[in-house]
């Protein structure tokens, strides 16, 4: 009976998996497009246009190791359950995607569906590019087989443990999550609001990051009809990917000028970008036309705040600059300050315009989640060059100060001047200390890891 | 649902937070801040570390130090009837005179007096300080025996930390450049606009923060320093910028500085910059008494 009992339970187990697989073929089967269109690769006019698509999607980012060849992958993408290399998509016939014809493209692109028919992660946001129309596709094909030079690079397995490396589940994830669908303009919007939305819904897939994901990794939102977390803030990478949304925490201190220039430049006179955003203005943004910005910024700044968050911070006296000018350090954290901090940021907490960012009223220092502030304090950032301003500027790392001292003088700048934020604790720091030095490194050309 | 999120991601958390403690990070270098200490017979003494300023307060006149420090770091808001120029004592004395080859504080109460070649006589610290203070400064000397020159004292006494009288911690005050490299002002010229003039300013005018106090100072004009000044001098104002300039353009250094000129670039920036109109110091002609003036002095 128990024998029974069990062989019963391994035979529908088995026809569940089976199923399962069986399953994912056929739902993968059915999702791939068999478009028959033709594309000429030696269309000029195509290929430019693919040219600019492909800085509106940010595909070198994420297929290029800095200083390696472009799009020939090996970026290390740090998930929950492993890491992910990115692949060679330049026209490479055996390690790039040299091989691909236009459909298989646009299943990869928009589907997540690969030429071997294998189910991709979603670390490629072919969810938000899904919506991206038929014509710009055939264009970033153009782009790739005809402007991109051939690399050869194998592309690396993730270090993703068995089980969980199965590709065949991503099929059934990609029922789920990333359904097949066009873009749908936000109800009432004006032409310009509407061109943000899609930039910032599809090729800009800024949701990849900015949106909360749910415990399948997947977007909680896709757009703000699809729900309420869209561009709500996330973790990703160790980093805070701040809040999209007009709240206090979000973009209400944003103008859309400033908005469209630090796309555009890396900075404005508040801010400076770091972490992973930078990559984003030094491939993506910077490239943007004027138009495409002050779009994103338009649709941006009419998105409302997260029901329940706060729409403006509560008026707060500036007590700090009088205090450090006239040598009154009150904590322990401003004593630091003082020795290590102030000389770029100054006691008034406002930096020097479009060299060093402010940090009172910095939008980057009083997130409720403190990760940002913590790693660009450990780890430095340097600010990407434009076509703007004559010099890009770093900020050094401080991961020689102790625990106790980064805790200590965060918590002073979270609450000096007029900024609001809860206090980070010391063990917050050393987390992110550990998580930083066990980041895999990226795979440069011949296979060695950097 | 929403439950069984919160309890996957919990436990999540905690394999994330096992992982992060079996990969213990190695201990960050930075810049180095212990350095051996000689007496002046050669004789090793006890290292000397570069101390962090929250031990200040553990010191009896920790008021009186940390005064020294800022009037030092705020010199031009804090004492302006003693500087004609806009500049603070760190502006060349980086991070607050703690940086080895920036011009550091730190063996100072412990070399002089000493006797000073430009002066042809013995000089006093306080007497050094003055000089600063009509030269890089271009103001008036502060009363030796006031509060403010106190001060500064007990803040250079309390960087020595126990270092005695005498000894020197084995670090070097300035970069060692070449004075044999032959400078280019045209070359310093471009340079300068690549380099320094996002701060300093295209007409070396320099910038002030929103509270009105410098933060980049004026390089040459009406308000920096006059000729009398080291700075004035092509090869001590290179030394300070192949090592200390640009600053805030790297990841690593304390403030992000230098590894960005070359010798030959420090020489020929210094050259040109230098040379572009500044105060006199009337009292110039007393300089060398006993001649061996340098080839770079200005007069």
């Amino acid at each position: 009976m128990k024998h029974f009992g069990i062989k019963a339970v391994a035979l529908v187990a088995l026809l569940g998996i089976g199923g399962g697989i069986g399953g994912a073929h056929l739902l993968t089967a059915s999702r791939k497009t068999d478009t028959t269109a033709s594309v000429d690769p030696q269309d000029r006019r195509l290929a430019e246009a693919g040219a600019y698509i492909a800085r509106t999607a940010d595909c070198v980012a994420c297929h290029s190791v800095p200083g390696d060849k472009p799009f020939a992958g090996g970026l290390a993408m740090q998930t929950p359950v492993g890491t992910i290399y990115s692949s060679n998509i330049t026209p490479d016939k055996a390690s790039g995607i040299g091989a691909y014809s236009y459909a298989d493209f646009k299943n990869a692109v928009q589907y997540g569906i690969r030429k071997d028919g294998a189910a991709l992660y979603p670390a490629m946001p072919y969810p938000s590019y899904a919506i991206m129309p038929d014509r710009d596709i055939q264009a970033l094909y153009a782009y790739f087989m005809a402007d991109v030079a051939p690399v050869a690079k194998p592309s690396a397995d993730s270090t993703i443990p068995w089980p969980l490396n199965m590709r065949w589940p991503m099929a059934w994830w990609q029922l789920l999550f990333a359904g097949k669908r066009d873009f749908a303009a936000p109800a009432g919007a004006d032409e310009q609001v509407k061109r943000g939305a899609y930039l910032v819904e599809g090729p800009g897939h800024c949701g990849a990051c900015h949106t909360p994901r749910g415990l399948a990794y997947q977007e909680k939102a896709l757009s703000m009809a699809d729900g309420d977390a869209f561009l709500s803030g996330a973790v990703i990478d160790g980093w805070r990917a701040k809040s999209l949304r007009g709240e206090a925490r979000g973009l209400a201190s944003w103008s859309a000028a400033d908005i469209a220039l630090f796309l555009k430049t890396g900075r404005t006179d508040r801010v400076a970008v770091f972490g992973a955003m930078a990559d984003v203005v030094e491939h993506s943004t910077r490239y943007f036309t004027d138009d495409d910005l002050a779009s994103i910024a338009a649709y941006l700044k009419q998105l409302p705040p997260v029901p329940g968050k706060a729409p403006v911070f509560p008026a707060k006296a500036d007590n700090t600059t009088a205090s450090l000018l006239a040598g009154r350090y009150d904590s322990r954290g401003a004593v630091i300050y003082m020795e290590h901090c102030v000389i770029c940021h100054r006691a008034d907490g406002q930096g020097m315009a479009r060299i060093f960012p402010a940090l009172a009223g910095n939008s980057a220092i009083f997130a409720q989640n403190p990760q940002s502030i913590i790693q660009i304090t450990l780890e430095g950032g340097k600010m990407p060059a434009n076509d703007h301003d004559a010099m890009a500027f770093a900020m050094p790392r401080f991961n020689h100060l102790s625990d106790q001292d980064i805790t200590d003088v965060i918590n002073f700048i979270r609450t000096a001047w007029t900024n609001q934020a809860p206090p980070i604790a010391s063990d917050e720091v050393a987390h992110i200390r550990g998580f930083l030095a066990s980041k895999k490194p990226n795979i440069v050309s011949g296979g060695k890891h950097e | 649902m929403n439950k069984l999120y919160k309890i996957a991601a919990a436990v999540a958390l905690m394999a994330g937070g096992g992982l992060a403690a079996l990969a213990a990070p190695p201990a960050p270098a930075g810049e180095p801040k212990t350095f051996a200490v000689l007496d002046k017979d050669g004789r090793r003494l006890a290292d000397y570390t570069i101390p962090s300023d929250t031990l200040i307060d553990k010191e009896p006149n920790a008021e009186q130090i940390r005064y020294g420090q800022r009037l030092l770091n705020e010199t031009r808001r804090l004492l302006p009837n003693n500087t004609g120029a806009s500049l603070n004592c760190s502006s060349c004395h980086v991070q607050q005179g703690k940086k080895p080859l920036g011009a550091p504080y730190i063996n100072s109460v412990n070399s002089f007096p000493q006797f000073n070649p430009r002066a042809g006589r013995e000089v006093t610290l306080a007497d050094r300080i003055n000089g600063c203070f009509q030269r890089s400064m271009n103001g008036k000397p502060l009363d030796k025996a006031s509060p403010e020159m106190a001060a500064m004292l007990a803040y250079m006494k309390w960087l020595a930390q126990d270092v005695p009288h005498g000894a020197q911690v084995q670090i070097k005050n300035a970069w060692p450049i070449d004075t044999k490299l032959v400078p280019d002002s045209a070359r310093g010229k471009t340079l300068y606009a690549a380099q320094c003039a996002a701060c300093h300013g295209a007409n070396g005018e320099g910038k002030r923060d929103g509270a009105g106090n410098i933060v980049f100072p004026p390089l040459w004009g009406d308000e920096s320093f006059n000729i009398g000044a080291g700075l004035a001098r092509t090869y001590k104002a290179a030394a300070f910028i192949r090592n200390s300039m640009p600053m805030g353009v790297n990841t690593h250094g304390n403030w992000g500085e230098g590894a960005v000129l070359s010798d030959q670039d420090a020489v020929d920036v210094a050259e040109y910059f230098t040379h572009m109109p500044r105060p006199d110091f009337p009292p110039k002609e007393k300089d060398w008494p006993d001649g061996k003036k340098p080839k770079d002095a200005r007069y």
